[in-house]
């Protein structure tokens, strides 16, 4: 049963902050060990395995044979059919690696949108973010008098943290330090791009958002600020490569990596635009955006700031699209998600907008006063919670 | 009135990495951790011998040698390296500045 929490600590109790009648999904790796303790299902999920491993052409020839039609048929009713997986958490990549064993196959992998593997950001991550958006939106520069540089603020907090000053120069000293020359080739690779963005998940992993996400999405009154923005993920090493691949070869690498694949398609399903709100993001949650957008940093698919222009934020991939040939529009649209995305761009946009501000503060407010009221409901009813 | 000296401890200063005098120009913050107080509690039998001996015992023996008569307040370990931008938007990494413990050595 849920734990359940006094009114007072609506703040901590996450649990019954998520939308009306929402169930935790079953996570991956416990879907797969109830899998496992049924005959059935078991041997369904090896040969399902079976059918996934090969490369990408021989497996859609074996998926469409009868053994892994059948396979798929009986893994559908299974517990493995709706789990999810958590971000961050305990054996995270397994979750991830178990969800795609029976997701790759019902889609055969070639659906331009796939479905997150990780569970909705609802309510309570919402309002964990609020303050750092309001905050950052409100003012910049309160200080007046004071050089403005939101960036070197955020960089000062950072330093002060133990855990954050740790892992940002440990990231920073593995991006920057040049790799050895080898005897044999005289091109010297500028940095080890694996341990870099290894590096950077780990930042954005341990380090509390409220120190890591202003070093990123500070807001710029000039370009010095700008650029120390654009700069803060090390970018020659973890965003830019000397070859610069079509975008559709991007996608596909990273499709190969289970992480990667789920860390796009979760920022695909958070900061996809849609015309049915006033943010552009599904449903004008963009702190999910904001969430989903870090969690590609780091990976084959790591987004950057394209330039170091203080008020117009544009985003973009180490790709391009030119000499795709008749694949031209397809990989136009999946950059474009970067590029031309106004959830994304007023997600990470800091200029001021008091009007929106104030707008999103009532529809906060409201949210909690309705989930505040729900948890004194049942409080009321079952007496014993509280 | 004689000020009480406190003994050695780690204390902390904000500093800008401009102004730790590396030669780096960066606006950066960083905490500085130093040592700093006396050591006077850690005496021992080395340090009153080596008092005694530069007050008289070398110049008996014709000696001119100059010894410290006491344990220093100095940093036993450092913290690890540390990374910032400058004001060029370079990244630079630098060692042993700041302390982690401190001692009397």
């Amino acid at each position: 049963m849920l734990p359940c929490c006094r009114p007072a600590d609506v703040s901590v109790c996450d649990s019954e902050l998520g939308p009306p009648g929402w169930r935790e999904p079953l996570d991956c790796v416990r879907a797969s060990e109830l899998c496992n303790q049924n005959n059935q299902c078991s041997s369904r999920y090896r040969i399902m395995r079976q059918c996934l491993s090969g490369g990408d052409k021989e497996r859609s020839a074996m998926l469409a044979s009868r053994e892994c039609q059948g396979a798929l048929e009986v893994l559908q009713d299974s517990p493995l059919y709706d789990c999810r997986c958590k971000r961050n958490m305990k054996k995270e990549l397994q979750c991830l690696q178990n969800y795609w064993s029976i997701h790759m196959g019902l889609t055969e992998g070639e659906e331009f949108y796939e479905t997150s593997p990780y569970e909705p950001i609802h309510f309570s991550e919402e309002f964990r973010h609020a303050s750092i958006i309001s905050g950052r939106r409100m003012s910049p520069c309160s200080e007046a008098g004071k050089p403005c540089n939101p960036c070197l603020d955020a960089a000062k907090a950072c330093n002060l943290n133990e855990t954050c000053k740790r892992l940002r120069s440990a990231y920073n000293s593995i991006c920057s330090k040049a790799t050895p020359p080898q005897a044999t080739s005289a091109n010297q690779e500028p940095c080890s791009r694996k341990r870099c963005q290894k590096a950077l998940r780990q930042f954005f992993e341990r380090v509390s958002w409220e120190l890591s996400y202003p070093l990123l999405f500070c807001s710029c009154p000039d370009q010095a600020c700008a650029e120390r923005r654009r700069r803060t993920i090390v970018p020659s090493c973890s965003h830019q490569e000397r070859h610069k691949p079509s975008c559709l070869e991007l996608r596909r690498t990273c499709r190969s990596d289970a992480l990667c694949r789920s860390r796009l398609a979760d920022f695909h399903m958070n900061c996809q635009m849609t015309p049915h709100s006033v943010t552009s993001c599904p449903h004008d949650n963009f702190h999910g955006c904001l969430m989903s957008y870090v969690g590609l940093i780091g990976s084959d698919v790591t987004p950057n700031y394209s330039d170091s222009s203080p008020s117009n934020i544009s985003i973009g991939l180490w790709c391009s699209c030119r000499g795709t040939g008749a694949q031209e529009a397809e990989c136009d649209t999946f950059h474009r998600d970067f590029t031309h995305n106004t959830c994304l761009s007023e997600s990470t946009d800091a200029k001021e907008k008091p009007a929106e501000v104030t707008a999103d503060r009532d529809l906060l407010q409201q949210q909690i006063a309705a989930n505040a009221n729900r948890i004194l409901q049942r409080c009321i009813n079952t007496p014993s919670f509280c | 009135r004689a000020r009480r000296q406190k003994p050695c401890t780690l204390r902390e200063l904000e500093l800008t990495v401009s102004e730790l005098g590396l030669g780096y120009e960066s606006d950066e913050t960083v905490l500085l951790r130093y040592c700093s107080g006396k050591c006077t509690a850690h005496r021992r039998n080395y340090d009153i011998t080596m008092e005694h001996m530069m007050r008289t015992g070398f110049k008996k023996k014709g000696r001119k040698d100059k010894v410290i008569n006491g344990p220093c307040c100095r940093p036993t370990a450092f913290e690890k390296d540390f990374s910032f931008l400058d004001n060029n938007s370079r990244y630079h990494t630098i060692q042993n500045v700041s302390a982690k413990n401190c001692g009397c050595v």
